[in-house]
């Protein structure tokens, strides 16, 4: 009989409740169902909008402008009469969420170079996406005019010159450098693509560790909770693989946990960025990626995951131990926020700032929480200082050992009966 | 020389060597100047007591007297300050590995996995035990037989009464057949029906060779239960002895009243 695998089983029995199974399933439905709204919500912003138009001009530029409008996917329906009051009315009497209004004279101003001001009024029924998204549109309807006329005015007060020329007679061109790799692009869409890639690295971990280190400390904790501890530890099996099997079997289930919470999360980000690498693609930024090196080949990803599982088991271990100063499941829910923080720091840090930037106490405070370093990695293995990434993984095997034999060490002793976190004075069994 | 000797012996052997040398004696348990220390709070002052092979002997004393204190130390859930406790041959401090695979330990306030059936409960725990499907599978008949529960045994035991858990847990405990049943309030939580049930039960496998070391607060079920019995209080045992012995020694009609008399 292998002791072992037999406490395991026990272990991930308990674990698989049927609540665990309900909050899984409701939460990639939740996420699905957030996705899917987001993406039929986008699907609406880029159809063909409608938008009201007063035109109190009666010239060809006015009439331009509109025809303009309707290539920008836009559905105009004219006001009739001349009163912009009732036009102002009419329309919020309607669905349509923008009105037009092109002044008299418009036409005559500008062939007299004189800038006259075009009105829309935007009717606010949502702050949702949608709801700005008519104005955004109609700015870049405009500007696209202003670009259109003011190229047809230079062209015919100085014939010779191209207007591209006149307007902007010093251009760059722009270059990336990355260690001894140079390509040419943009540096805002190199950083954005890469930023947005390693976002999803810092929520996986962040998940898996919350989901692992809330398993194993509720475990602990449901033992003592449930006065089956004490029996347990007098059975005939190492205290150490009491404790291993119960790492194991938490940061087992909190993995397939943090996968099918990364699955809904999928949909979730798909309803709002939709793929990626299609996107980078489209926008030529892989090819600058590729010749720049950053892109991660099968070492990186093999680093990333040897990385990501010793963080694991880092959380895994001093949740266990946090886990014995638990009285019952709840105290347990308490004792889980230091962990969190310890997790919550580095995400954010790693998401909105670069360390190197950090004062030295704040540098120093951020290696020496042992989950900064996964959070890092990404970018760590983009830039190719595999020295930081080597440390890092060094510096989370020590600290796993030593908490490790912590928790070994307090499982073997009175402690794990005796130890206890609460207000309340400790009281003992005599 | 003969210390290095012995504990070079393979178990078995020694184990036999030890029946040759101390079992004639029915000493399996001993336990020599105990003591045990919560930080500055004495709870054991060095105690002293044997236990016999199919003996059930009993502490009986007030709350806060030391009684879980020993049990849990006799168990290896506690490691003692000072003193020494061997349990046929092993000595508790070198070799609580030894003492876990003989002993079974029902704790006072003893609870079982609420998401297991009760038949996987006892098959998970009697794994740790057995050593072929077929020992797996009498351990499992025998808890059955103990427990009494039917087909109740087929549901989670977190839809189980105090008493079925209890019941339970005795099942647990003996099905094994230890050397060593360390028994801490037994019968709590259970009715006088299943009490009775209990007390039977216990008594049969004492009677089959299980030594039983347990603590009641019960005097008539210690009465009942036990073959020899010990007065502890604060940390100290005041007395020990026949429930019949004691009673004459301090010419009382019940153990409530020696255990009066003795404080």
């Amino acid at each position: 009989m292998n002791k072992f695998l037999n406490l395991l089983f026990k272990e991930v029995k308990e674990l698989i409740t049927l609540q665990l199974l309900i909050s899984l399933l409701f939460t990639i439905f939740l996420f699905y169902f957030i996705g899917q709204m987001a993406k039929t919500e986008m699907k609406k912003a880029m159809r063909t909008q409608k938008i009201a138009v007063l035109n109190l001009d009666d010239s060809p530029f006015s009439e331009q402008l509109i025809g303009n409008l309707k290539t920008a996917n836009f559905q105009a329906e004219m006001v009739k009469g001349l009163d912009k009051q009732k036009a102002i009315d009419d329309t919020k009497a309607t669905d349509t969420n923008l009105l037009l209004v092109i002044p008299q004279g418009f036409g005559q101003s500008l062939e007299t170079q004189e800038v006259k001001e075009i009105e829309t009024y935007s009717y606010l029924r949502t702050f949702s996406l949608v709801g700005s998204r008519s104005s955004i549109i109609i700015n870049a309807v405009i500007r696209a005019l202003n670009e259109y006329l003011s190229n047809d005015f230079i062209k015919k007060k100085i014939p010779d010159f191209s207007p591209e020329k006149v307007k902007n007679p010093i251009k760059s061109r722009d270059f990336i450098i990355v260690k001894d790799r140079m390509a040419e692009g943009k540096p805002e869409a190199v950083a954005g693509f890469v930023s947005s890639q390693s976002l999803f690295v810092p929520v996986i971990l962040a998940m898996i560790i919350i989901y692992a280190s809330q398993m194993v400390i509720s475990a602990i904790a449901m033992e003592k909770q449930n006065k089956t501890l004490e029996t347990l530890l007098t059975v005939p099996i190492s205290r150490t693989s009491i404790v291993t099997a119960k790492m194991f079997a938490s940061g087992l289930v909190g993995l397939v946990s943090a996968v099918i919470y990364m699955f809904g999360f999928r949909y979730y980000m798909a309803g709002f960025m939709g793929d990626i690498s299609q996107a980078a693609a489209a926008s030529g930024v892989s090819g600058v990626m590729q010749k720049l090196g950053l892109t991660m080949d099968t070492r990186g990803f093999l680093i990333l995951g040897v990385s990501l599982f010793i963080a694991i088991l880092v959380a895994l271990a001093l949740a266990t131990i946090l886990g014995v100063l638990a009285e019952d499941y709840r105290s347990a829910q308490s004792l889980l926020m230091p962990l969190l923080f310890l997790v919550m720091i580095p995400y954010f840090i790693s998401i909105f700032s670069d360390p190197k930037t950090l004062s030295l106490p704040a540098k120093i405070l951020l290696y020496a929480i042992p989950f900064s370093h996964p959070f890092l990695i990404t970018q760590n293995l983009y830039l190719e200082n595999y020295s930081a990434v080597l440390y890092g993984i060094l510096y989370m095997l020590a600290v796993f050992v030593i908490l490790i034999l912590v928790a070994a060490r307090i499982f073997s002793t009175d402690k794990v009966l005796t130890m206890k976190l609460k207000f309340r004075k400790k009281k003992v069994m005599l | 020389m003969f210390c290095w000797e012995l504990r070079s012996l393979p178990d078995s052997f020694r184990i036999l060597t030890y029946y040759l040398k101390e079992v004639r004696m029915e000493n399996v348990l001993k336990v020599a100047g105990l003591r045990k220390f919560y930080g500055g709070l004495e709870a054991l002052k060095g105690i002293d007591f044997e236990v016999g092979r199919g003996e059930i002997f009993a502490l009986i004393g007030p709350n806060g007297a030391g009684k879980t204190t020993a049990l849990r130390i006799v168990a290896t859930l506690l490691s003692p300050s000072d003193g020494k406790v061997t349990f046929l041959g092993f000595d508790l401090k070198k070799q609580p590995e030894k003492f876990r695979e003989k002993i079974s330990y029902l704790p006072e306030e003893a609870g079982a996995y609420k998401n297991l059936k009760g038949t996987d409960y006892l098959k998970f725990m009697a794994k740790f035990y057995a050593r072929s499907e077929k020992e797996l599978g009498e351990f499992i008949e025998r808890a059955k037989d103990i427990a009494d529960l039917g087909t109740r045994l087929n549901e989670k035991a977190g839809t189980y009464s105090k008493g079925m858990t209890r019941k339970l847990l005795l099942a647990r405990a003996l099905m094994t057949k230890p050397d060593l049943a360390i028994l801490d309030e037994p019968t709590s939580g259970l009715d006088v029906i299943n009490a009775l049930e209990v007390r039977e039960i216990v008594k049969r496998f004492a009677r089959e060779g299980i030594s039983v070391l347990l603590s009641s607060h019960n005097m008539l079920e210690i009465e009942f239960l036990s073959d020899r019995v010990a007065l502890i209080d604060k940390g100290l045992i005041l007395d020990t002895g026949t429930s019949e012995g004691l009673k004459e020694k301090y010419k009382a009609r019940n153990l409530e009243e020696v255990f009066r008399s003795a404080l």
